[in-house]
């Protein structure tokens, strides 16, 4: 056997091959068990010539191989160009659910104040007239303290009418400096329509701080105007009244019908009311045992309703009870 | 309150157009303004100059019209014009309103025209208040004072164009329910002359006592009655009828429209009585007696209560006090002599008696808001000058009843406290004319004396502040507070709430909202509302299954027979304390049966780091043998009865379900030494639960047997009857050490050995 030859041979039939069955019968042939390389080797007896076609040996195998892969990486790319799909069928269908509007509401305020450095309160439903009227300095005789506008259980025990309750319960069981907001459901006398339903759900913030201003509400209130609503909108502030505050304000946005310049979205007044605010007045903090001459604080109360039927025009309230899942998708 | 701009205009003066009045207002004074309404004729082209008081000189008969007079009427051009009118309620020498030929007209279409009508020549139309947006009435032409110059502009004398406000004050500013107190507020806004409307308040004339008597002083601080003789009643003058119209209250009479007139003018609700229909001219307030009824001027006859306040004449009830008055003492055509109340009423007992009756009225609505008893004189003295003037009455005989009037509070005003609160300064000059302009004392020493109209309102160094900062409201500039302490974040029961959302509505389950009052609820004890607003919410819900089938049944309805819903909610047990215990829940329902139910609540458990073991159990909504329970709740297939289909259904207690999650997860290596991995395969009768053996493999192997899963249950001859055989796979994983197949086996063994035992397990090659 003359190696040189042999080398020739053997590179020309690999040249030669063309298929992978090609390969393998040259590898048979010129590596295999019984091929003539792999008998002079098992009969070699000189250091030299075992050296000479251990080499040899080597060199074919590179070879083979490279060829191989060559020859499979043809193959691969033969049969990856006959595998088509039609690219635009639908998908292996994955189930998928919807949070309601009003928690995907609910997160995104509760995220704002998470990011102001304000912790989330958990309210109770079912209060004593106590924190939902008496620490609020509701009046006696208020409108709202009447079975005709509050859902009573017995003399002292209402279903909450606002958020506010939780403001008195986190004050009398933290001293100052107090940053929550409270979000949950509240409950009203309403006959339900397109604007009311009896149950709907309020965002009730508090910040009771040294130096706590008036600035710093409307300043507040600004910034979750434009996060909810977006940065191209105004805000703009009008005096109010409620019980619990002192001076009263409410907060408006500028229309996103018109942006301003009047329509009967707005009413034609360019605005468009979103909740009440104000600062809290001196009377909880007696209520509740604060110094009111050393701390200040604010509070709004808005409904989460309020800011769907804004942002995402839902027309009638009562869908959002519904569970329609034409609707729940939607969002 | 409507709010006539040219009525405004005569209490304040000011150059600010109706726009930016509104829009001020609407900023520092009131709860809502509506958008500025214009009425009446239009204000372009010169179409006002077309409208002209006029004199008719002469009036004959339509020589070929019945219904048609010719009128010859002087519009101060020299000539007289000769006007066709139907109208039959003025004779030669009236003074009138007229339209020229090229008027626009709010009831035409097209501009008026010069024409033939039945072949007379007319140049012009004599105007009824309802041509001019000024009223209802076309009965007749409306017919004004004799002293008018022909030729004067009609807009001069009458409203015919008018802009509108709808204003809508905030509960504490009932002193903005009038027209005074809105002039006050725009001339301390706009910086405007204030004309407060001064009556002189007429002679008595042959004066005579008039028998007034308060039992009741709490409900009814203060009665002024006057008494009126020789009351001509008849129709109101053309501009008081306008105005009326225009502040939308309805023309009567000209003694009952005085009374309502003076109210919008001050605010305080006037009403007046057929002194003859009072037994013996007297008036008692007191409150009504048990079973007392009253027909109020509606018609209606309303029973009383013993906390109402009457006016009465002693024997019987002849009026609501400051809701309405009664149809029986009413005044009338035949009315001669009267009685005129300018009374104050305590604002909680009106606020009561109008609810409990579900009648409000102009009157109690001022009334509850609490008005200032000082208004009564001024509003009195007003109405009485208009009663003469315009009734030719004489004004007989004054009383004024009460038990003495509030002081003024004074309140330490601190203008370094107002810069505090609002966050910003407003040097104390400003702060001290801002005040003074609404009509506050402001000492020396800073010693602030309320006005008697705000004096309810203002009673606090704060409330003083909100006088100045509701001035200065545009000004606030935006901050942030310090926060120099906060300590924002969820807590772990609000972190894992959001968790269980997200994972159930990766699951495929969308979020449902549903109503916390339920129609009826299982639990016995459930907290029921003693006055429900419907049937459909009476019961406080004890969970959230109801609701939620409820919400599969609108997703069926709607056509979707895959509806997979959950709800996290509270639900409210009854405590034995006066508050219930609410406890959030989560609850679903999933669309196809036990299996994909459990595999949801699987994936819920796997993500809050638990192991959900569940224990069969019985539920009255469930299948009898698809029913199981966990520490935190229950979960199966739901009844057949409930809902058509087959529906899996869950609903767990998340205060028990996330005390179980841990704090933390501690690093654990199950990744140097490889798990070896083993399946086995037994055979047990049938009614051996799989959990069951799996929990026996547990506790036979020990914490190093990592996972036990059954992956195949089979049934069949080669098993036998009543027998089944339960694959398992098993891994078994020590953080120490690779297992050797010898330790593996022997656990194996162990395990084998172990449910041959408690079950009698053959194992299966």
């Amino acid at each position: 056997m003359d190696p040189e030859t042999l080398e020739k041979d053997a590179l020309a039939a690999v040249a030669a091959a063309s298929s992978l069955d090609d390969i393998d019968r040259v590898r048979v042939e010129f590596l295999g068990r019984k091929s003539a390389l792999k008998l002079a080797l098992r009969e070699v007896r000189d250091r030299e010539t075992g050296m000479t076609l251990n080499a040899l040996r080597e060199r074919l195998e590179t070879a083979i191989d490279a060829r191989e892969n060559d020859l499979r990486r043809v193959e691969l790319d033969r049969q990856v160009s006959e595998e088509r799909v039609d690219v635009t069928m639908p998908g292996t269908p994955f189930p998928r659910g919807h949070l309601h509007l009003i928690t995907q509401i609910r997160r995104e305020v509760e995220d704002i104040f998470l990011g102001l450095g304000y912790t989330v309160v958990d309210g109770r439903e079912v209060e004593t007239t106590h924190y939902n009227f008496d620490g609020l300095n509701f009046p006696q005789g208020h409108p709202t303290r009447s079975p005709l506008h509050t859902l009573f259980l017995d003399q002292q025990t209402v279903l909450r009418t606002e958020t506010s309750p939780s403001q008195i319960r986190t004050m009398e069981a933290q001293e100052p400096p107090v940053y929550i907001v409270s979000l949950g459901r509240c409950y009203r006398r309403d006959t339900p329509d397109a604007t009311h339903t009896p149950t709907f759900h309020q965002v009730e913030g508090l910040a009771v701080d040294e130096g706590i201003s008036l600035a710093d509400l409307e300043g507040t209130l600004d910034y979750l105007l434009k996060t909810l609503f977006g940065e191209e909108r105004r805000t703009q502030f009008t005096t109010n009244y409620f019980p619990f505050t002192e001076p009263s304000i409410e907060a408006r946005v500028s229309c996103h019908i018109c942006d301003g310049s009047g329509c009967p979205v707005c009413r034609h007044s360019g605005w468009i009311e979103v909740g009440g605010a104000g600062m809290v007045d001196p009377n909880l903090f007696e209520f509740v045992g604060y110094d009111p001459e050393r701390y200040t604080g604010f509070a709004f109360g808005w409904g989460l309703e309020r800011i769907a039927v804004l942002r995402h025009g839902i027309p009638d309230l009562r869908e959002l009870w519904r569970n329609d899942p034409r609707l729940l998708r939607q969002f | 309150m409507r709010v006539p701009m040219s009525w405004l205009r005569e209490y304040v003066t000011v150059d600010a157009p109706a726009e930016e009045i509104a829009r001020r207002l609407a900023i520092c004074a009131l709860d809502e303004v509506e958008r500025v309404r214009e009425v009446g004729v239009l204000d372009v082209d010169d179409n006002l100059g077309r409208f002209l008081v006029g004199k008719v000189l002469a009036v004959e008969r339509h020589p070929s019209a019945d219904r048609l007079r010719v009128c010859q009427v002087d519009v101060g051009e020299g000539d007289a014009r000769q006007i066709v009118c139907g109208a039959w309620n003025f004779e030669a020498g009236a003074t009138v309103a007229v339209a020229l030929p090229g008027a626009l007209l709010p009831v035409l279409e097209a501009p008026l025209d010069e024409r033939e009508l039945r072949g007379q020549r007319s140049r012009g139309m004599i105007l009824a208040e309802d041509e001019v947006g000024l009223g209802e009435d076309h009965a007749g032409i409306m017919v004004l004072p004799d002293s008018l110059e022909p030729g004067t502009p009609l807009d001069q004398v009458l409203p015919i164009r008018e802009e509108v406000l709808d204003v809508t004050p905030t509960p504490n500013r009932v002193d903005l329910l009038s027209m005074v107190g809105l002039a006050r507020e725009v001339a301390a806004l706009f910086d405007g002359e204030l004309h407060v409307p001064e009556a002189d308040d007429p002679e008595l004339v042959d004066a005579e006592p008039v028998d007034v008597t308060v039992e009741d002083f709490e409900g009814c601080p203060r009665y002024v009655g006057r008494v009126f003789r020789d009351v001509a009643i008849g129709p109101s003058p053309q501009w008081l009828r306008s105005r009326l119209y225009l502040a939308e209250l309805r023309s009567i009479s000209n003694v009952v429209d005085v009374t309502n007139y003076v109210m919008h003018v001050w605010g305080n609700p006037l009403h007046a009585f057929d002194l003859t229909r009072l037994s013996g001219g007297r008036i008692v307030v007191r409150r009504a007696r048990p079973g007392e009824e009253l027909r109020t001027l509606d018609g209606t006859l309303r029973r009383l209560h013993p906390d109402d306040l009457m006016i009465t004449d002693g024997d019987r009830s002849v009026a609501l006090a400051g809701i309405m008055g009664g149809e029986e003492s009413e005044v009338s055509d035949e009315t001669g002599e009267v009685l005129l109340e300018a009374a104050n009423f305590e604002p909680v007992g009106i606020f009561k008696s109008s609810e409990r009756l579900g009648l409000r009225t102009a009157g109690s609505n001022r009334w509850e808001k609490g008005v200032d008893p000082y208004l009564a004189e001024q509003a009195a003295v007003h109405a009485s000058r208009m009663i003469v003037d315009l009734a030719g009455a004489r004004m007989t005989g004054h009383v004024d009843v009460h038990s003495g009037l509030p002081e003024r509070p004074v309140v330490r005003h601190r203008p370094e406290r107002t810069d505090h609160v609002v966050g910003f300064p407003i040097d104390p000059g400003e702060q001290c004319s801002i005040l003074e302009g609404f009509g506050f004392e402001v000492a020396p020493n800073w010693d602030v004396s309320v006005p008697t109209w705000r004096a309810r309102d203002v009673t606090r160094e704060i409330d003083v502040i909100e006088e100045v900062v509701r001035t200065v409201l545009d000004r606030v500039p935006f901050t942030m507070p310090l926060r120099r302490h906060v300590k924002g974040h969820l807590t772990k029961e609000q972190r894992l709430r959001r968790l269980v959302e997200d994972v159930l509505v990766g699951a495929g389950l969308s979020e449902a909202y549903t109503w916390s009052l339920a129609p009826s609820d299982p639990h016995r004890d459930a907290i029921r509302l003693p006055d429900p607003m419907t049937a459909d919410q009476a019961v406080l819900r004890t969970t959230l299954l109801p609701g939620l089938v409820e919400a599969v049944r609108t997703g069926l309805d709607a056509g979707f027979d895959d509806v997979s819903l959950f709800e996290i909610a509270r639900i409210y047990l009854p405590s034995g304390e006066p508050l219930p215990d609410e406890r959030w829940r989560v609850g679903a329902i999933v669309h196809d049966g036990y299996d994909v139910m459990k595999g949801v609540l699987e994936t819920l458990y796997a993500a809050l780091h638990l192991e959900l073991r569940v224990r069969r159990s019985s539920h009255p909504s469930l299948h009898p043998g698809k029913a199981a329970e966990t520490d935190a709740g229950w979960l199966g297939e739901l009844h057949p009865t409930l809902l058509e289909g087959v529906w899996g259904a869950f609903e767990l207690d998340l205060e028990t379900l996330f005390s179980q999650v841990p704090e933390r997860i501690v690093y654990e290596d199950v990744i140097t030494y490889p798990a070896a991995r083993q399946d086995i395969a037994v055979a047990v009768d049938e009614d051996v639960e799989v959990g069951a053996l799996v929990d026996a493999a547990r506790e036979a192997a020990g914490p190093i047997l990592r996972e036990a899963r059954v992956f195949d249950v089979y049934r069949g001859e080669q098993v036998g009857a009543g027998k089944k055989s339960v694959a398992i796979h098993l891994a078994f994983q020590s953080s120490e050490r690779t297992l050797t197949d010898e330790e593996a086996a022997e656990l194996r063994g162990k395990i084998v050995a172990a449910l041959a035992e408690r079950f009698g397990a053959e194992p299966r090659a």
